[in-house]
């Protein structure tokens, strides 16, 4: 299992496009993927928009990110490069 | 007769916030969204197989048509536009909602409908406790999905929405974003709706189309019956069902006359507007979603006067680059052609942005928006005047700076856009020339619009603002509806100083709020001296039918003794008088302003 530690950086959050896009680039991989909040509260099944919207999680929050499975390793590189790149939202 | 029939038929008027223009007689389409009735059944143990399988593929039917919806989205509004659905169609394939609903159905042995229902209510109210509201929001999409797959296990979508009847009014509660975007617009008339705002999906998207809608009706979808004749006068926010046949008589001469002018409109569009004393009067078109482009060259407008860029973020969210900003404005410049296109750089802040880029602000109409925006952020108006500037190297393009309350914020922002000037040449990339010019909309500018003028090339005057920042009135609280008047003796003294001060500086000056596209306001607005509108574009025609028939020397006169009143009622009763008694062909009494009913 490998582990990654990101920060939500885009403004709006896991909001609705940025949700479908984890979502859409977690289930292309093999591997069991979780997201989890830093603090515990809460954690989902990155597959699952539903799931990852619930998490709430606003500009700022620390997330954990978890992967399992054959292609483990390149499932966590691509979604931690998605919250690196605030899903392809600029700072105004 | 009994007593209910005769309920039935008595002419009913509901007022509401007229969000798109025009008048419309027609017949009440009911479309339903939210409450939809589902029962509770308990089927058999040997059944249980059967009702998953039922699920599964209603589960299929509702995403092949929101693969179709999507596609239809991304085509007429834009694919910025069309991302919501792509959110809608991975609801769909949630196994964790699927696989709630299936052992909903196994363990309490309900039919889909219900099990549906039951796990989406759960599913909202873990929603309704998210403490952000951006997020919060988004259980208006499960209710969307939701709806769908209910629609979809009763064996297909509402079909009626589909297969309109030419005279169809869209009566609902809310339209939610699918629904607006799977409705047979072709032959949608009219929308009437029981909740919503003027910026809400329903409004944008009418006023797009170019169809009237009314919103914030409380009742009325309760109250009609598909079928029932309706009138729907959204350029007075009000609603008729059942007219009596004089109410009919009145309103369908009105709307055959609007059919003939726009049947015309299409051969005279190209030409030269002239008044009867020969003074030439430009009307071009406001511009926002891409649906909107279609009718710039349809109704015959004079370029574009107002594009909106805003709706650039804030239909995605997210901030575009500099490419991807040149490129819409090259389209922009291209649709235009040579009477070129005014940019307005991005309105943000307040309502237009809601709470999650901006924090919420106390009092967004007065906050951190507009210029003031992004003057705070620089680098947001370095990039678009880049983007500007660098389109303008390929057609016409001018920039308007968006709620300037003096010459300050005028000198910051052309300074900002100079250095980007200055930057690109240097940097040997293609640039054109644009003017830059101010919006007049905040009352202080307006105050001292002699000292703007000198600073920039034109002008353009937000009417829809500076209405409502003269008189304080928040024009979507119907509360104070009864204050929100554009033939205000203030609002025209503004007008009338602002359209001074550009004369004597040699500059044009653009009128781009709704008054514009009112006829009787138009008139108005030629007799204190405009000669430049900017409207949507599907206004056009009957504001240019209104204008060829006037005297210019007449509205002026009627003009100067709007200026003298005291009173709005008293703007308006002139109007009304002075009107009909000089051109009695060209308004007849509901193009004027409705007298006031006395309480």
């Amino acid at each position: 299992m490998v582990e990654r530690r990101v920060v939500i950086t885009n403004r709006l959050g896991l909001h609705a496009r940025a949700a479908a896009q984890l979502v859409r680039t977690a289930t292309r991989f093999q591997s069991f993927v979780r997201v989890e909040r830093m603090d515990g509260s809460a954690n989902a099944d990155a597959k699952s928009i539903l799931s990852v919207l619930m998490l709430a999680a606003a500009h700022g929050v620390e997330l954990r990110l978890t992967a399992e499975g054959d292609d483990e390793k390149e499932a966590i590189e691509e979604l931690s490069s998605l919250f690196a790149g605030g899903f392809g939202e600029r700072e105004p | 007769m009994s007593k209910r029939a005769k309920r039935e038929v008595r002419e009913e008027r509901w007022r509401g916030l007229a969000v798109s223009e025009g008048l419309v007689v027609g017949r009440v389409l009911r479309i339903h969204a939210g409450a939809r009735q589902v029962y509770r059944a308990t089927i058999d143990e040997a059944d249980i197989e059967r009702e998953t399988r039922r699920l599964r593929a209603a589960v299929r039917l509702a995403r092949m048509q929101l693969l179709q919806v999507k596609a239809r989205a991304e085509k007429e509004l834009g694919a910025d536009h069309a991302y919501i659905f792509d959110a809608h169609l991975l609801m769909l394939e949630d196994r964790k909602l699927l696989d709630d609903i299936e052992s909903f159905i196994r363990v309490e042995r309900a039919n889909a409908e219900w099990a549906v229902k039951v796990v989406a209510d759960r599913l909202l109210a873990v929603y309704a406790e998210i403490k952000d509201d951006y997020l919060r929001e988004r259980g208006s999409d499960i209710e969307d999905v939701t709806q769908r797959l209910l629609f979809a296990l009763s064996g297909g979508a509402d079909a009626r929405a589909r297969q309109l009847k030419d005279d169809a009014v869209i009566v609902a509660e809310n339209l939610l974003p699918s629904a607006v975007a799977e409705l047979d617009f072709e032959h949608a008339r009219a929308i009437a709706t029981d909740a919503g705002g003027w910026t809400s999906h329903t409004a944008i998207i009418a006023r797009g189309l170019g169809i009237p809608a009314i919103v914030g009706l409380r009742d009325l979808h309760r109250r009609a019956r598909t079928g029932d004749m309706i009138v729907v006068d959204a350029n007075r926010g009000e609603i008729i069902l059942h007219p009596s046949q004089a109410t009919l008589e009145k309103f369908q001469t009105g709307t055959t006359r609007r059919r003939d002018t726009r049947v015309a409109s299409a051969e005279t569009a190209r030409a030269p507007l002239l008044t009867q004393d020969q003074i030439e009067i430009f009307l071009r078109a406001n511009v926002e979603l891409p649906a909107e482009f279609e009718g710039i060259r349809k109704f015959g407008a004079r370029g574009i006067g107002l594009y909106r860029s805003e709706f650039l973020l804030t239909q995605r969210g997210t901030l575009p680059s500099e490419d991807e900003q040149c490129e819409a404005y090259k389209k922009i410049a291209a649709l235009a052609g040579e009477d070129g296109a005014t940019v307005r750089l991005f309105d943000l802040g307040g309502d237009k942005i809601g709470n999650s880029l901006a924090g919420a602000e106390h009092n967004p109409a007065l906050g951190l928006r507009a210029i003031r925006y992004s003057l705070r952020h620089p680098d947001l108006l370095r990039m678009q005047s880049r983007a500007v500037l660098r389109a303008a190297a390929h057609g016409h393009l001018n920039i308007v700076l968006p709620m300037v309350a003096d010459v300050r914020d005028v000198r910051c922002a052309k300074e900002i856009i100079n250095e980007e000037r200055v930057k690109l040449e240097s940097e040997k990339v293609k640039i054109g020339a644009v003017k830059i010019g101010a919006m007049i909309e905040v009352p202080s500018a307006a105050l001292l619009s002699p000292s703007i003028a000198r600073e920039v090339d034109f002008f353009s005057l937000g009417t829809n603002d500076l209405v409502q920042y003269l008189l304080a009135v928040d024009r979507s609280n119907e509360d104070v509806a009864d204050w929100f008047r554009s033939l205000h003796p203030s609002v025209l003294q503004s007008l009338r100083n602002t359209l001074d001060a550009a004369r004597e500086a040699g500059i044009p000056a653009v009128i781009c709020g709704e008054m514009a596209g009112t006829p009787a306001y138009a008139v108005i607005l030629i007799g204190l001296g405009a000669t430049d509108f900017s409207m949507t574009s599907s206004s056009i025609p009957r504001v240019r039918r209104v204008v060829a028939g006037i005297d210019v020397s007449e509205a002026r006169d009627i003009a100067m003794q709007c200026l003298e009143c005291e009173t709005a009622d008293d703007v308006e009763e002139l109007v009304r008088s002075e009107f009909s008694a000089r051109w009695p062909q060209l308004f007849s009494a509901e193009t004027l302003p409705s007298p006031k009913e006395k309480k």
